[in-house]
């Protein structure tokens, strides 16, 4: 009986000891943070998007089969905050299975150089797309683990700049208002030199804080400059200063085109300033939430009603974002697992390598990662239709419309 | 000449807002000595209940915004009975840090019960937007400054014309011998608590009205500081006019001195203001100077 007993547990053992998932079994982990709160997040659908895309991917075996562990953290939007929750992430986690990190401040990328690039050698994703850090003065040779998931500021900057001139016809008179952070002052010295070289004239810069109260005194001083065309820039589309900035620019600003970067180009915007946001012009590096014929689209509207988000959602677009950072992982630990090196030499060569069309994300077009930036961008206009009362008060109903095909910042700026 | 104009009359319209600010917190000092650090925070759950009056009950503005101001100065009382109460005798000083305290509670609770997004606020009032050649003063503004202005009022009468008024000027002259006369004092820190919330919400209501409404907007109550330490701590005058400099002084300078390359010197201005005051007028340009033996 007992031998019997022994037997059976011994076949088990071995089958357990040489069953390919134990053999092959290597724990994946990822650190995810957003601003879920503070001065430009202020949303939780970041957080959403990714978790929905991780439990997602998950159920549907993981890496080959292998689950992954994924860990979301709350930046507040404070380099600070992000420093030290990728500190306590490195101390505490193993080098060979914390294989990607992300993070979504310019202000945290510099402090973290040496501990991402050097110390720890980890792939880290970025929703900061700091012409500093990914353009021609940083990039990969500078920063060989730093990625971002989109076109520079800059480059943003200059595709608009370049539709100034056709819709001015050389002739428009540009200001640029923006934040006093990293990210806000970031684009300037190539916005400037851009516009230069396309004989474009910058009559203003302005500094308005995420404090302001009065937008005033920085609408003024660009009307005294006669700009016709107005860039604001590192800001959130969400938060009360941009109501407060287009409410008082509708007012002042006649025949003024405002023009946005990627975080001002949202639905957000509409539903708190109303038709003050009407023709505003804005360079995103994602479709809209309403373009249902794009393929990523789509996919974040079936996963928020999969898994019962649709009524907590604001933001069909920060949703998107985090389920992007999702999806992005997952390729780049599959394809370094399919080469056979789920490692973080392995994640960072299968993103060198990458040419991806982000499941359709933008209409089609895959990019190359080479440069370390998601180098698509596309324009859009805003259309306010009309503002309805809903649950009692006042929103914007409208839409961005494309008014550009996808842009290959790489290919087409040059 | 219209630049200047427009600059100075945006300072003054803000001004009389932020004034409104000042006087919340000057109420509270002259009653208790304490400084109130949760005016933010205040500011926030004020323009909120005045939200769910005006925007989820659909009431009418005339009804909405008293019910909304009523319901603020209870809030302010309820946190009075609560936290301020029990420390009535014990000094200022710890008053003052339970408001610092008191910030961090409301303001998770503000991101508990309403989220940390923005919500559209959009009051419709009667156009009084002035606008003549190249000046012009929005209507949300212009109606700012008058909400402002005939809050500022009602204060006054409520201090200087009733019996309540009348009795809280008496503890803030000295609490020991309010008391001896048989004022209730404790009753009255209470009036004062709500009075000064309902100042608060009122700047809350009409600051939200220039954008949107969320927990950030709390961020203007530290525009309150230099106000009533420029204007004095204990002057319901020199918080009017201290909002007013403040205003002022930051409508000229992000005008005239940021276009030279100073960009964001707005914001640090009134600070620097206040250093130059305080030199020269440690208690404010209107507050009672003191003597103290030491």
């Amino acid at each position: 009986m007992f031998k019997k007993f022994f037997l059976c547990v011994l076949i088990l053992f071995l089958i357990w000891l040489f069953h390919p998932s134990s053999i092959c079994a290597k724990t994946i982990k990822v650190l995810a943070q957003f601003p879920m709160s503070g001065p430009v997040g202020s949303l939780p659908e970041f957080g959403w998007g990714f978790i929905d895309g991780m439990n997602y991917i998950n159920g549907k075996g993981g890496v080959n089969g292998k689950p992954i562990t994924y860990f979301v953290e709350d930046m507040r939007y404070s380099p600070t905050v992000e420093v030290a929750n990728f500190t306590r992430y490195a101390a505490a986690e193993k080098k060979d299975e914390l294989l990607i990190a992300s993070g979504y401040i310019t202000g945290a990328l510099k402090p973290l150089i040496e501990k991402v690039n050097k110390e720890e050698r980890i792939p880290w994703l970025d929703g900061s797309y700091s012409t500093e850090i990914f353009g021609p003065e940083g990039g990969p040779t500078k920063y060989p683990y730093y990625y971002s998931l989109g076109a520079t500021y800059g480059d943003q900057m200059r595709v608009l700049l370049n539709w100034i001139k056709d819709d001015s016809k050389g002739k428009g008179k540009v200001a640029i208002v923006y934040s006093p952070t990293e990210w806000g002052r970031d684009p300037l010295e190539m916005t400037r030199a851009h516009a230069k070289k396309i004989g474009l004239q910058i009559v203003a810069e302005e500094e308005y804080a995420f404090t302001a109260t009065d937008a005033t005194p920085q609408i003024t001083n660009v009307r005294k400059a006669k700009a016709n065309y107005v860039f604001y820039h590192g800001y959130s589309g969400a938060a009360p200063y941009t109501a407060i900035f287009m409410k008082t620019a509708k007012q002042y600003l006649k025949n003024v085109t405002i023009l946005g970067t990627h975080y001002t180009t949202g639905h957000y915007p509409i539903l708190i300033a109303g038709k003050a946001v009407d023709g505003m012009v804005g360079a995103c590096c994602r479709p809209q939430v309403d373009e249902m014929d794009n393929p990523m689209v789509k996919m974040a509207h079936d996963f928020a009603a999969k898994y019962n988000r649709k009524d907590g959602i604001k933001d069909m677009f920060l949703y998107m974002e985090g389920l992007t950072y999702a999806l992005i992982f997952h390729e780049a630990l599959t394809r370094a697992d399919n080469a056979g090196e789920l490692t973080r030499a392995g994640v960072k060569k299968a993103l060198d390598n990458m040419v991806w069309d982000y499941h359709g994300l933008f209409g089609g077009r895959a990019f190359s990662y080479k440069s370390h930036t998601i180098p698509m961008v596309r324009i859009y206009k805003c259309h306010v239709e009309k503002e309805v009362e809903k649950g009692g008060r006042k929103i914007g109903v409208g839409t961005w419309k494309p008014v550009s095909p996808w842009i290959n910042t790489e290919l087409e700026l040059k | 000449m219209a630049d200047l104009i427009q600059t100075l009359g945006a300072g003054i319209l803000i001004g009389c807002v932020y004034g409104i600010l000042g006087l919340g917190i000057v109420i509270i000092f002259k009653a208790s000595e304490a400084f109130n650090f949760a005016i933010g925070e205040f500011l926030v759950v004020g323009s909120f209940l005045f939200y769910i009056f005006f925007f989820d009950f659909h009431l009418p503005l005339m009804v909405a915004l008293p019910l909304g101001l009523i319901a603020a100065g209870g809030m302010g009382a309820l946190i009075e009975r609560l936290s301020i109460k029990p420390l009535l005798g014990r000094s200022a000083l710890s008053m003052t840090i339970i408001t610092l305290g008191l910030a961090s509670v409301l303001r998770a609770s503000v991101q508990f019960i309403f989220g940390a997004h923005s919500y559209s606020f959009f009051i419709e009032l009667p156009d009084f937007t002035l606008e003549f050649g190249n000046v012009l003063f929005p209507s949300e503004r212009v109606w700012a400054a008058l909400l402002s202005l005939l809050t500022f009022l009602a204060l006054l009468f409520f201090l200087f014309r009733t019996r309540w008024g009348v009795a809280i000027r008496a503890i803030s002259e000295s609490q020991a011998k309010a008391l001896a006369f048989g004022i209730d004092a404790r009753f009255l820190m209470l009036l004062v608590w709500a009075a000064s919330s309902m100042c608060i919400a009122v700047a809350g209501i009409m600051i939200s009205n220039f954008g949107a409404l969320s927990y950030l907007t709390g961020i203007v109550g530290l525009r309150a500081i230099p106000v009533v330490l420029i204007g004095g701590m204990d002057s319901i005058g020199g918080a009017l006019i201290g909002g007013l400099i403040v205003g002022l002084c930051e409508a000229l300078i992000g005008s005239y001195v940021e276009p030279l390359g100073l960009v964001g010197f707005k914001d640090v201005a009134p600070y620097i203001l206040l250093l130059i005051v305080l030199f020269i007028r440690p208690y404010g340009l209107w507050g009672t100077v003191r003597i103290e033996r030491i």
